[in-house]
Formats: C-alpha cells, structure tokens, sequence
C-alpha cells in the first residue's frame, strides 16, 4: 500500500477544462471514494490516475514517486473496470495471471498468486472457464482477482458494481469492504451511487464539474456539508431545500422565516454571521430528521402528494407550496394518505441554513 | 393455422425456392455439363453423360493444372493475407486514435470507393508498366492491399470492441501493438474470418486486372486460364465445365470451412 497524492491536476480537451485542479492527499491504506453525478470528472480523474489519460498539469505522486509520465503498468496500480474487461478469449486463470506472466514472472509465481487469489474470492471451481460461461458477480470476482494478483500499491475500481443487480450488488459491496479489511490496500473507488460511497469509504470525495465540493469522512459529510450540492448528493433520499429569508441576526445565531410559511420561524446558530436581515436564504432538512407536530422548534404545514409505505418506514411526498416538494420520513405513523394536510415539526439543531450561493452558512 | 397465414407462408416458401433454385442452378448445370461433350451442350442436353473423364483428361492435357493452381493459390491467400492486416489495423487506427484528421483522413479512404476499377485501370497500369512490375504477381496483390471496404468493415467491427479492454491490456502491461496482436486480434476472430473469405474470394476470383498485367503463360491464373479455354476459336464446353469447378471448389471449401465464423461476423459488423 502507498499513499497518493494530487496537486493542483487539470485536463483540458483542448478549451475546454474537464478537471480543474484537484488537491488531494489519500493516505497508505486508506479507502477514499470518489462520488459525483454524470460528468462531474470523476472517472476522468481516476484514469488520470491510472496513466490512461494524461494529466495536462500539476502533479501525482504514488509512494512519494511522481507518477505523470509513467506507463500505467508501472505505476503499481491495478485497475476493476465496469464491464470488467475480462479478456474473453482466455480461462479465469489465464485472464489472472495474463499481466504477471507478460511482465515475465516464473509459471510456479503465477499459480501461486492466482490460487491464493482465487482462494480469498472463492473462484477456485471456475478457474478454468471463460469469462462467458460466468455470472455478473464472477465475473467482477474475477476481474478483483486479476487486480489482487498483482500486488498493487493502489487499488483502482470504476463503477465497479453498476453492471450488478440490486441483490448481486449489496452482496458485492459487503465482499469488497471485507477485502479492503483482509488486504489493507489503498483503494481509490469510483461510483455515482452515494450509498455505495458512504458504506465502505473511510473517505469520500465529492466532485462537481471537474471540481472538489468537499472530503471528509462519510458521517462527517452527512451531518455538515459544505454546501447544497454535498447537502443534496449526500444522504438518500436527498435532502429537502425550502426557501427562506433572514429576519434577524445578531449573538451568534440567526433567525429565518420560510418564504412560504412567513410564521415559520426558526433560529439557528451562525458563528461568523454574513447575512444580513431580508437577505434570501436556503433552509435544509433531511426527510428523516422532520419530527412530530410539536415535537421541534417550528411546525410546517405540508399538503401530502404521495405516501410511500415501505414497511419499516413510510416516504410522504408532499409540498410546503406549489413550487417547494419535499420528502418527509415517516417511521410511526402507516395511515398517511394523498391530499392530506400533516403537521410536521423542524428542529433547528437538525437543519442546515446556506447563502443564496448554495455555500454553508454555520 | 388460418387460410390467410398458410397463404403467406405458402407464397414465402415459393419465392425461396425460387431464388435457391436460381442460385443453385448454375452449379447444377456446371457439374452435369462437366460430364457431357461439347456438341451435347451445345444441343441443350441436361442430362449426365458419360465424357466426364475425357473431359478431364483434355483439361489436364492442355493447362498445367499445378502451375495454374499455384499462382491462383499464391497470389489468393498472400493477397488475403496482406489485405486483412493492412486493413485491419487501419480499421483498428480509425476507430482507435482520436485526432482531427481522422474523419477527412476516414472520408477520403471511402471515397475511393465511389471509384470505379475501369478508370484506374490505366493509370495503374502505366504506374506498374514504369516499375517494371508487369507479368508479376506483384503488381497484382500491390492495388489491392489497401481496400476501403474491407477498413470500412474492420471499423465498424471494431466498435463493439470493449476499449475497456484495450485499457486493462494498457495496465497490464501491453504495448499498443501487443494489444492488437494479442487482445485484438483474438477476439476480433469472427471479423478476421469474415473478411478472409470475403477477400479470398474476390482475390481468388480476380479477373480484370490479372488479364491486363499478367501476358505470360508461367504466370496466369486459373481464372485466366477457364477464360482463355471458353474463348477459343472451338470452345471445349466440357472441358471449360472442368476448369470452372476446379476453379469453384477453393471457394466453396474456404466458405464451408469458415462458414459459422463467416456469419457471426457478418452479423458483428452490422450490429
């Protein structure tokens, strides 16, 4: 395992800039996962990282080594692809050893790795099928071992489960965090799936537009994002936003007032205040933290479009006006139905006020 | 099963037999000829005859059915040959490397298409009659190794290339042209059976350019030379029905050989 580094990396496609210019410091071991929407870069980043897309400026180190003209065999990466990638011209155990055997290592090496490996995901029975005459989840199994046989410094996985079913998925995503524990490698992880990147990161890097939003730990992205987009990418279902407007500041908190709901009053405690009175403001509450009428600090009245019962919990699908839809989760009560008015509460210490930029206002 | 059904399935059955009566016919008709004298074709008979193997006797005795069929041989598979891995990596290179030129560069491969052999013939011809190139077999397979169709179907072929496979051969390890020798080429197998029968084919079938550029007798091919018997002064047909069949059967062996690959990469290509 090694540690890596990303200092101020761009590309550009010509004009255009795709990545513009991530810091990043993941550390030996560690599990960092970058998430994002369609076209945030992401996978454009890991692949610069992997030496399958130049790096148009700044620098990346693996181990302390600057890696930006490395071929990508050398950069002691390996890499897990969505469609796998598995040659399929060639047996499980051809398409494991294939990079050790081209890099010139002894047969008795290569078996040696390739059993161990096939051992630790349980391929053994299937070591001589093609990859055709496998399943969705063995053949990612083997696509991981085809990774693990090499001995990487850093473990490279893109998307790797987006081609799983919901079931195959799960199970994937538990198999992987025990492999991440058995092998304690540096693991860079892919995907846009924000429940994947919050189960088995031990860091998450959330990326917009070729640009870093926010790192941190998966809780600590939860309970303080830096703005809407971390705020709204994090937490499923995402979070609500509800228009509001400052009507008072001063002693280290703020009050707000919905724009819809003028009785709505709810104050909040702000550090550093850099709103003023009358200036339009976001308030943010996740569906699971509206409470019971009287139960929090403001109630809000809502008109409920939608209730969906999942047994466990139930999701309201209402709106606070015709314009502002929120997501209430509802654990107690299963009576809940279409165009009725519920009474819900909003407590301050569980909700989130950002500027009018989308930026967090603490 | 309804009238209207049993109809429609009637009238299908009617128009493929009769367009696989039309396409088997002349075979048919080539094998009972093979076995008739010329006099006898002449006179319409369709029956099997019994000159079979005087026919075959007459067409050994005046072609060098070895020497024929070597150069034929020869100049088909090393012309195939050169034809698929040019074009091959060519298609490979199109649809591969990004770059601005690519698609005029593209365009203008497959203009060439629009132009016909008969207004290149001469010019050809004098560009070979310059090198010093006429009577070989050089300047048979020379025109032919860059062929706009066969790229246009190498690259459309490799569009269902997983590139995700040429990036896990690059973190392997591959250099690009390993990856085309062994991740490409491998599972491109179809593609590469497909293009050799249809390029053998026209190679083996070659007549035009090989009756311009090739005058003498050591260097003529098996089309040349059935032309050459049914252009004589008194055509032997008996004997020119040989010649066409043993001119037919590599044709038919390599098709039926490849036959499956032939059709999964037929259908890869237009997928």
């Amino acid at each position: 395992m090694a540690e890596v580094r990303l200092t101020d990396i761009r590309k550009r496609f010509g004009a255009l800039e795709i990545i513009k210019g991530v810091d990043l410091s993941i550390e030996a071991g560690e599990f960092v996962v970058f998430v994002g929407p369609s076209g945030c870069g992401k996978s454009t980043l890991l692949r610069m990282i992997a030496g399958l897309e130049d790096i148009s400026s700044g620098e990346l180190t693996i181990g302390g080594t600057v890696m930006n003209d490395v071929d990508p065999s050398k950069r002691g990466i390996a890499m897990v692809f969505q469609s796998y990638a598995l040659y399929p011209h060639m047996t499980v155990r051809e398409n494991m050893g294939f990079a050790l055997k081209f890099a010139g290592m002894a047969r008795e090496e290569i078996d040696a790795r390739v059993n161990d490996a096939a051992r630790i995901l349980e391929l053994e029975p299937l070591l001589d099928r093609k990859p055709k005459a496998l399943s969705g989840g063995q053949r990612q199994r083997v696509a991981i071992g085809r990774a693990i046989v090499r001995n990487p410094l850093v473990f490279l996985f893109d998307e790797p489960l987006s081609n799983l079913d919901a079931e195959l998925r799960v199970h994937m995503r538990v198999e992987i965090a025990k492999l991440h524990k058995e092998l304690k490698s540096t693991i860079i992880y892919v995907t846009h799936d924000q429940v994947e990147a919050m189960t088995l990161a031990d860091k998450i890097v959330v990326l917009r537009s070729g640009v870093v939003e926010q790192v941190g730990a998966p809780l600590a992205l939860y309970d303080d994002p830096a703005n809407t987009f971390v705020a709204g990418f994090i937490g499923s279902p995402r979070m609500n936003f509800l228009k509001a407007r400052v009507a008072a500041v001063g002693g280290g908190q703020a009050t707000v007032t919905l724009t819809s709901q003028p009785d709505v009053q709810l104050t909040l405690p702000i550090a550093a205040p850099s709103v003023a009175v009358g200036d339009a403001v976001t308030l943010g509450v996740r569906p699971e933290h509206f409470l019971g009428q009287g139960k929090g600090d403001a109630d809000v009245k809502v008109k409920v479009d939608v209730a969906e019962h999942l047994g466990n919990t139930s999701y309201v699908y209402a709106h606070v006006s015709a314009d502002e839809r929120i997501i209430i989760e509802h654990v107690d009560v299963r009576d809940i139905a279409s165009r009725e008015t519920l009474t819900v509460a909003i407590a301050a210490s569980r909700s989130f006020l950002f500027d009018k930029d989308g930026q967090r206002l603490r | 099963m309804n009238v209207s059904r049993l109809a429609t399935t009637a009238l299908q059955y009617v128009f493929l037999g009769t367009a696989a009566f039309l396409s088997i016919f002349p075979f048919i008709w080539m094998v009972i000829s093979s076995t008739n004298r010329s006099i006898d074709i002449i006179g319409g008979r369709t029956g099997i005859g019994d000159a079979f193997g005087t026919n075959v006797a007459n067409f050994f005795a005046q072609v060098d059915v070895p020497l024929v069929f070597w150069n034929s041989t020869k100049l088909a598979v090393l012309a195939t040959l050169l034809t698929i891995v040019v074009s091959s990596l060519a298609g490979y290179g199109f649809e591969m490397f990004r770059s601005k030129a690519r698609d005029r560069i593209y365009a203008l491969v497959l203009l060439t298409l629009m132009v016909p052999f008969a207004a290149l013939m001469i010019p050809l011809f004098m560009m070979m009659a310059r090198s010093g190139l006429i009577n070989t077999h050089i300047a048979i397979m020379l025109p032919t190794i860059a062929s706009a169709f066969i790229i246009f179907y190498f690259r459309q072929s490799t569009k269902a290339f997983q590139t995700e496979l040429r990036d896990a051969a690059k973190v392997d390890g591959l250099k690009e042209w390993q990856i085309f020798l062994y991740i490409y080429i491998p599972v491109m197998r179809s593609t590469y059976a497909a293009a050799f029968v249809i390029v053998f084919m026209t190679n083996w079938n070659n007549y035009l350019w090989p009756l311009i550029v090739l005058q003498s007798n050591e260097t003529k091919t098996i089309t040349l030379v059935v032309s050459s018997l049914a252009s004589a002064y008194y055509p032997d047909y008996g004997v020119v029905m040989i010649g066409t069949i043993l001119a037919t059967l590599p044709t038919l062996l390599v098709f039926f050989v490849m036959q499956r690959q032939f059709v999964q990469g037929m259908l890869g290509s237009v997928k």
